[in-house]
């Protein structure tokens, strides 16, 4: 039996799993991309080392990544995911009736086709007419736009890597820009066991640039840290209100998920002014 | 990208960023850090005996960044009526001032003795004579020749005298009704060696005994500026530099002689961060060009004199050689040539440190570029 050591360099712990098939191996422009079998997880979506995805539990992540916000959103149209190219965030977005819209932007292509191939119940909506693909870094592309986005959903650790640095407040600050007067913005920020201090740095630098920012979490089984959290900012509207009603179909976001996904308020407090001790 | 402390002090950043994530202030504009400002007006002048510190307004002349300074309770040096009316403007009195311009326009003179200055430096009898009708009974300080090697900016070709000429120039001054007071010198700017210090006040001290010799009792000792700063290269500490001088001046001179200090650069420079943005790429032959909207003639006037600035970008490119070149159209508009920087798409903001002295004082409007707003944070 093949093993796969998994090779995050920013986790202190390593994850180990048992390799039944290698389906794809090959190296994009940009990174190294590999699809493997489990008989847990079933197929694994793995770049440069680090498993992106897994059939069995990617929904968590791509579900509560969106429903937030498209639902705390009066009426969502136009929306822009940045990263994801396995197209589990545009799968979900495209599950509310409302969106008319949705431009996607993956720098590498080859991860969208390599999705298509091999994970084509994650990717099913990339081909759909309102979405429209753009293979470019998603900070020159929503830099200089209209304000005429309601959401944009960043489903990559390495566009908020550069924490309270020039970059960051630069993208932030585009990001706002391109919004509407409603406009929500979320990304992913790292695993509050191991990266506190990151998920600091990313709501403070969102806080610099907007007026409302909130941080929800969820459990993910297969990202190191499993206590994730996702940073979210809002022009106008609380994320904490859902302003429409739930009616797709999820398997873990739901109503009562939203209510109780967010960080209770004195917790968020403590961990803003660094008193909790872990 | 992660700023690194030795480009940018960790706290000046976080207002850097915290200010432009803010801010709808389009680049470019210069951030002026007054905490920065304060430090190292608690640090110059701390390791001299008996020193006052006067500010060189042409470093810097910004009004906020004057009212700043004259909030810190230091002088001020002054060349012009321009750099007056800025104090006058702010309400500084005129025992904080002191003007080292040897060679003063009428003008300011007049509009200096009106105000209530009272110190004037000179280094020629012509000047003796303009301030002996001008300036009658004034307080008088020679300007002395003293060696410029180590300064990026050397200046003692353009003004000074040796001792000879200055001791008959005290005397001069003193039969024309001027009271002599002291001497000055200028080991020329951003100077890196300390030794300049050292035997300038051994010269200034054989000047002295020369004219106490001749019935002329001497109180203060101008030791001009020059403190380095840090751009890309590393500096000796002012601390360094103050011991060394403080050393030299308990050996020569009395404990009672008062010691003036103008830095400039020392006190604005490190304080200052340009916010431009790039407005340009280009590949010529086999050199990458990058255009910026803050120029030679806008802002970085200096780097024609020498002076190598850092440059951060915001990017998640690589690092490559760029020439580095402003927005105007004249080919001396070149800041600098093989500096690395992360490639940075246009439109990226590009932050400059140490941008504070010597920068927007020199800045015009040439070919229509204007010259970027100064914004004390």
């Amino acid at each position: 039996m093949i093993k796969l050591f998994e090779k995050d360099p920013y986790a202190p712990i390593q994850y180990v799993y048992e390799v039944e098939n290698i389906l794809y191996r090959g190296k994009s422009d940009f990174q190294e991309i590999m699809v493997v079998e489990n008989r847990h997880f079933g197929r694994m979506l793995i770049l440069d080392g680090v498993v992106q995805l897994t059939e069995r539990d990617e929904f968590f992540y791509h579900e509560m990544l969106v429903h937030i916000l498209l639902h705390a959103h009066p009426n969502p149209k136009k929306v822009i995911v940045i990263g994801g190219g396995d197209g589990g965030v545009v799968r979900e977005v495209l599950k509310h009736d409302s969106i008319e819209k949705v431009y996607f932007i993956e720098i590498d292509k080859e991860v969208i086709e390599v999705s298509k191939k091999y994970f084509p119940g994650v990717a099913c909506g990339v081909d759909d007419r309102r979405v429209e693909i753009k293979c470019m870094d998603g900070a020159e592309f929503v830099k200089g736009r209209d304000g005429d986005i309601d959401a944009v959903f960043v489903d990559s650790t390495d566009i908020i890597g550069f924490a309270k640095s020039l970059f960051t407040v630069e993208f932030f600050k585009s990001v706002k820009d391109c919004l509407t007067d409603e406009g929500m913005f979320v990304t992913l920020s790292e695993s509050l066991h191991f990266h506190k201090e990151m998920v600091i740095e990313v709501q403070e630098a969102m806080k610099l640039i907007f007026p409302k920012v909130d941080l929800y979490t969820a459990s993910l089984a297969t990202y190191a840290g499993n206590w994730w959290t996702f940073s979210a900012a809002s022009k106008k509207h609380d994320l904490r209100t859902m302003r429409r009603e739930y009616a797709i179909d999820t398997k873990y976001y739901s109503d009562e998920i939203h209510a109780q996904a967010f960080m209770p308020p004195k917790m968020y407090e403590k961990l803003m002014n660094k008193e909790l001790r872990w | 990208m992660e700023i690194k402390p030795e480009l940018l002090g960790k706290k000046t950043r976080d207002k850097v960023i915290k200010y432009i994530a803010a801010s709808d202030e389009q680049p470019p504009y210069l951030l002026m850090d007054g905490d920065v400002i304060r430090d190292k007006v608690a640090q110059i002048g701390k390791n001299i005996r008996n020193a006052r510190v006067f500010y060189a307004v042409k470093a810097n002349p910004d009004i906020e960044v004057c009212r700043f300074i004259a909030g810190l309770g230091i002088g001020f040096e002054i060349a012009s009526e321009g750099e007056l009316r800025i104090l006058a403007q702010i309400g500084v009195a005129a025992d904080r001032i002191i003007t080292s311009n040897p060679m003063k326009t009428f003008r300011f003179l007049e509009e200096a003795v009106e105000y209530g200055v009272n110190y004037f430096s000179y280094d020629s009898k012509t000047e003796v004579d303009k301030m002996a009708r001008c300036a009658p009974g004034s307080n008088v300080y020679v300007r002395l020749t003293v060696p410029n090697e180590g300064s990026e900016w050397p200046l003692s070709k353009k003004y000074g005298v040796e001792i000879e000429e200055a001791s008959t120039l005290l005397i001069y001054a003193r039969d024309k009704g001027l009271n002599p007071v002291g001497i000055t010198f200028h080991v020329g700017s951003q100077c890196n060696n300390p030794y300049n210090w050292q035997s300038a006040v051994d010269k200034a001290c054989e000047l002295w005994e020369t004219v106490e010799a001749a019935g002329i009792k001497l109180r203060m000792l101008d030791i001009g500026g020059g403190y380095p700063i840090r751009y890309t290269k590393k500096v000796v500490e002012i601390e360094t530099i103050e011991n060394k001088i403080d050393k030299a001046l308990r050996q020569s001179f009395a404990d009672d002689v008062e010691i003036f200090i103008e830095p400039g650069r020392a006190v604005v420079g490190d304080a200052g961060v340009f916010v431009g943005s790039v407005i340009g790429k280009a590949v010529r032959g086999d050199e990458n060009w990058l255009y910026i909207d803050i120029g030679v003639f806008n802002g970085l006037m200096e780097s024609i004199g020498g002076i190598k600035y850092n440059y951060i970008v915001g990017s998640r490119g690589e690092k490559k050689p760029w020439t580095v070149a402003g927005p105007s159209c004249d080919s001396l508009d070149v800041i600098d040539k093989k500096v690395e920087i992360l490639e940075p798409e246009v439109g990226n903001r590009i932050l400059i440190p140490s941008a504070g002295a010597y920068t927007i004082s020199y800045a015009s409007e040439f070919n229509g570029f204007s010259i970027p707003k100064t914004i004390l944070i």
